[in-house]
């Protein structure tokens, strides 16, 4: 159906009204980031990079970075691998209480996460573990696994189950059908959960909060920074973190890209 | 017994749960035969192939290939492969890729798979460029093509098919059936074919068995089939019939509802002082006309004349239901729709099936 003109128009209006809603926000941090002041304050009078260059020299922020990179990693790497099981047990194969194991594995990322967080840290506290940056990992996963199993049980649904009978039907055993069939068709749904799973982490604040004990997490020194004692790299961090988030993405987008380009110049070489 | 058999099933039961799909299958299938397994969706012909592939356990029975018992064989140790409804063509793998899939696993070497897999696409008349291409970028028929080609690589001691043809579209489905026959002609192999649709059992097969409720109905030639049905069931599924109730008498005359009988008409499959149902195809049902005399006429009026490509259907309106005559377009009837017609047959052309009414 062709679009009218005045509804072109309307689509259009609302999509910059989306996009300013969700971008201005971060256009404002980044402007606060090259503030030459000491304290967050608009109109900014005096430009800067200095806040950068101190935020790459800081101890501090290296620790909070390597603490959170190595949460996330753990995160991303073990979500994957309980996705892909999860995801057959999910999606591929008929068992008796499979509906039942469907609403549970999903209830999990529908809990509050600060109850959530509490929750863990008094399980953790009753069974004598102390918080740290390893039970963070935990308690992300607790979240995060269920939202990365979700995501490659969609693409698990979307291949023929007589894939991997027709590879057993000539000869390949579980084994070459997991590394031949399986594996290979649900990767793109792989990538993208531990894209998710790495995101996720990496931006998580609440369930950190309860869970790292001693050790601090990029948004967890955000926020303590906000409340008290503010740092003028506060909005540095922020900008930092976000950019890194986006080239991750853009990192993703363009390896897809490149893989489909790749393919198809294969395919016109005949 | 027959010594020859290639494949033999004693005695197949299938049950899920309460539900009893395979009633007691016994078949013989031998070597280099296109065997064609026929029947309406649920009557089990897929659980039947999905048994002797290895995909599903028995519940009764044993299968026996060359002698040796298979049942409890696991699918990928079976010297038998399928060939999909769905084809089941590895979607992240090219042509070629998928075509040696079943080399590779036994580890030919890559010189030795890249050799087979032209002389494969050579006998499928697919070009030898197409070992790079797409799945995604293949025809339908070309689809059907690598997937035989695939199955053809593994060299199975048979073939099974599973409805490869029923998502095409009708003339790529008449197309494929002739070069299946043919392929099956070239390549010595056995074939068993499973289908709903009896005209592409008759165009292909060797011998086909009718399937209905887990049971086999009929298992015979084509035109054994076609000619001579043992139950209404089988001479109804094989297309377009007529079936008259008739009864010989102790002293064996013959009476049937709407039927005129001449005196002297005799069927040699009837006994005497029993009743069963007489079958006459379409294409065997004559007009009244100057000089025509019949052994059994039937008289009622047009309800309708149908064109069928080739052919004209006549369906008249009886005392006993609608008959259907068919002509040949050259030998057409110019009736009027309402108008009284009287058609008739021979004993000759009829068939006599033991089933009463």
């Amino acid at each position: 159906m062709p679009t009218s003109r005045s509804t072109r128009i309307v689509l259009y209006v609302y999509g910059i009204l989306v996009i300013a809603f969700l971008y201005l926000p971060l256009v404002s941090v980044s402007f606060a980031s090259v503030s030459k002041a000491r304290y967050l304050s608009f109109p900014i009078r005096r430009y800067s990079t200095k806040w950068y260059g101190e935020a790459l020299k800081s101890s501090t922020v290296s620790e909070l970075v390597s603490t959170s990179l190595t949460i996330a990693v753990l995160v991303t790497v073990i979500s994957v691998v309980i996705a892909f099981f999860g995801a057959l047990a999910f999606a591929r194969y008929d068992w008796r209480h499979r509906t039942l194991f469907q609403k549970f594995i999903l209830l999990p990322i529908f809990f509050p996460q600060t109850v959530l967080g509490l929750a863990l840290l008094m399980w953790f506290n009753s069974l004598g573990i102390i918080p740290s940056w390893k039970t963070a990992v935990v308690a992300h996963l607790v979240w995060i696994a269920p939202i990365a199993t979700l995501i490659v049980a969609i693409r698990a649904y979307s291949f023929d189950p007589a894939l991997e009978e027709a590879a057993r039907d000539m000869g390949a055993g579980t084994l070459s059908i997991l590394r031949e069939i399986t594996l290979p068709l649900l990767a793109p749904g792989l990538v993208s959960a531990g894209l998710f799973a790495f995101l996720l982490s990496w931006g998580n604040f609440p369930l950190s909060l309860f869970t790292t004990g001693a050790d601090s997490t990029l948004p967890e020194w955000l926020y303590a920074k906000m409340v008290s004692g503010y740092s003028p790299l506060v909005p540095t961090l922020g900008v930092m973190s976000v950019v890194g988030s986006f080239l991750l993405i853009f990192t993703a987008l363009a390896l897809a890209w490149l893989v489909r380009a790749n393919r198809e110049a294969r395919a016109a070489q005949q | 017994m027959d010594s020859t058999a290639l494949l033999r099933l004693r005695g197949i039961v299938k049950k899920f749960g309460s539900f009893t799909a395979l009633n007691g299958i016994d078949l013989e299938i031998r070597e280099g035969e296109f065997f064609t397994i026929v029947g309406p969706s649920g009557s089990g012909k897929s659980t039947l192939i999905r048994l002797l592939v290895g995909m599903d356990d028995l519940t009764e029975g044993t299968i026996w290939l060359r002698g040796e018992r298979i049942d409890q064989t696991p699918a990928n140790l079976r010297p038998t492969c399928m060939v999909f409804q769905s084809l089941a063509l590895f979607p992240h793998m090219n042509v070629g890729q998928n075509i040696e899939f079943p080399l590779k696993l036994r580890k030919v070497a890559p010189q030795r798979r890249r050799e087979r897999v032209n002389e494969l696409l050579d006998l499928l008349r697919l070009p030898r460029s197409y070992y790079d291409k797409r799945i995604a970028q293949c025809s339908g028929g070309e689809r059907q093509r690598v997937a035989l080609a695939r199955a053809l690589a593994f060299d199975p001691e048979i073939l099974f098919f599973d409805e490869p043809l029923s998502a095409l579209d009708y003339r790529l489905r008449k197309t494929l059936e002739k070069e299946l026959k043919d392929l099956h002609a070239r390549t010595g192999k056995t074939f068993v074919y499973i289908t709903h649709s009896l005209e592409e059992a008759m165009v292909m097969s060797d011998r086909i068995a009718i399937m209905r409720e887990g049971r086999f109905e009929q298992i015979a030639v084509a035109d054994e089939i076609y000619n001579r049905p043992v139950s209404r069931f089988v001479a109804e599924f094989m297309g377009e019939v007529n079936l008259f109730e008739i009864r010989a008498d102790a002293g064996g005359t013959l009476s049937g509802k709407a039927l005129e009988i001449a005196p002297d008409a005799r069927l040699d499959a009837l006994a005497p002082g029993t009743e069963a149902l007489l079958m006459v195809r379409p294409e065997y049902l004559r007009f009244d006309g100057p000089g025509e005399r019949f052994e059994f006429a039937l008289s009622g009026t047009l309800h309708g004349e149908y064109a069928l490509g080739s052919r004209i259907q006549y369906e008249i309106e009886t005392e006993t239901g609608m008959v259907t005559v068919e002509k040949l377009r050259e030998d057409r009837v110019r009736l009027k729709e309402g108008q009284p017609v009287r058609v008739g047959f021979d004993a000759a052309d009829t068939h006599v099936i033991a089933e009463p009414a």
